[in-house]
């Protein structure tokens, strides 16, 4: 007898043939890292909870639609990005989506070259965080946090790699100079 | 701004192919600048983590309800109408199979061709719609000229047999004419006699 990893791909085959315990089996291989996408992105846990179900429920719907289960991950984070978008546009339909400002989830620190405690760590990168532009921060996550490929954050967010380029150098030079400012090496 | 060969970020990032990582740790070895800026990299990126990911407050989990399960059928139904590649597959396969079928189907040349061209089976083309219209059209015709003919024919010979009938007729007379006249004239010889016998009227 010979025994392997059931891969996302066997259980995305089995759901399509309508094998729902397959499907939540994927569910919880990926759901913890969706809702946290989404909570970076939208910085509120309701909205990030209620987003990563939508993101789910839609692709148990389309999965037939897959036709490579190998990219099973950039699809679905695709699915997750429309639904988070979908729901800003809802939101305020005549502002633009790099405009808005997602809401505080902490105390705004500046670390400026003091020692912190790991707490006020968190909270100095939430607060960077949320001073980058909805766009940006997506590009963070999803390089940072994610370990996207700039060619699968293409696929996701629908623009050229250049652009993933653009976005994300930007939002490291802001988040250097909040988070380890030159005078910090002194 | 850097003076390294490639993007110290795509090195930070990890988006270089093995040989441009190797140049940029060569040069990052011997430059104090990039070595600075990557070490301010990778603290931001040190920063960044402590952000740590939370649970998620409530798992998902889905229910097969068998009410609004689909049927066997329809799944598959549903999964090849919506699979491109599967449908694209089965619409060759069906234009490959009726290219064969018609290849097979069709009948062998025959040595003699027919004087009446054969219907091809299914539904007729507009050149063979064409075609039986003006074969009924023209049948149609000759139908119409054969039956004047056969009428003028008919009428020609009952006036040919009107006048011969008014020839015999008229010659009937003449015969008749005669007659009398060959009886009026024997009358007068007669007449002309009996004056001689009865008193010499001369």
């Amino acid at each position: 007898m010979i025994f392997r990893a059931v891969e996302d791909t066997d259980l995305i085959r089995q759901a399509i043939r309508g094998n729902v315990e397959s499907f939540n089996l994927l569910v919880s291989r990926w759901e913890k890292r969706v809702y946290n996408y989404l909570l970076r992105i939208t910085s509120n846990r309701e909205d990030a909870l209620d987003l990563t179900q939508d993101a789910f429920l839609k692709a148990y719907q389309n999965l037939r639609k897959l036709d490579d289960p190998g990219r099973f991950a950039p699809w679905l984070y695709r699915i997750a990005h429309n639904e988070a978008y979908s729901m800003f546009r809802k939101r305020r339909p005549e502002t633009d989506i790099d405009e808005l400002e997602p809401e505080a989830t902490g105390t705004k620190i500046t670390v400026g070259g003091s020692s912190v405690f790991p707490v006020e760590l968190s909270l100095a990168v939430a607060s960077a965080l949320d001073r980058l532009t909805v766009d940006q921060r997506e590009a963070v996550v999803l390089k940072v946090y994610q370990g996207f490929k700039f060619e699968e954050m293409a696929e996701i967010l629908s623009c050229p790699v250049s652009t993933i380029k653009s976005r994300l150098y930007t939002a490291l030079e802001l988040l250097k100079s909040e988070l380890a400012p030159v005078k910090a090496r002194d | 701004m850097s003076c390294s060969p490639f993007e110290l970020k795509d090195y930070f990032l990890e988006e270089l192919p093995s040989p441009q990582r190797q140049q940029v740790e060569a040069h990052v070895r011997s430059c104090a600048a990039c070595r600075e800026e990557l070490d301010r990299l990778q603290l931001t990126q040190a920063a960044l983590f402590t952000l740590r990911d939370e649970e998620i407050p409530q798992r998902i989990a889905f229910v097969s309800d068998p009410i609004f399960e689909p049927s066997p059928v329809r799944r598959w139904l549903g999964a090849f109408w919506g699979s491109t590649a599967r449908l694209g597959f089965a619409s060759a396969l069906m234009l490959s199979a009726s290219i064969f079928y018609f290849a097979a189907a069709r009948p062998a040349p025959a040595p003699v061709r027919p004087a009446v061209p054969t219907m091809a089976a299914g539904a007729p083309s507009p050149e063979q719609v064409q075609q039986q219209i003006q074969q009924a059209v023209a049948k149609a015709v000759a139908d119409v000229e054969a039956r004047e003919q056969l009428a003028n024919k008919q009428l020609v010979a009952g006036l040919e047999q009107r006048i011969q009938e008014s020839v015999r007729y008229v010659q009937w007379m003449e015969g008749e004419a005669e007659a009398s006249r060959k009886r009026k004239q024997v009358q007068r010889v007669m007449a002309s006699n009996q004056v001689d016998d009865s008193g010499d009227v001369k």
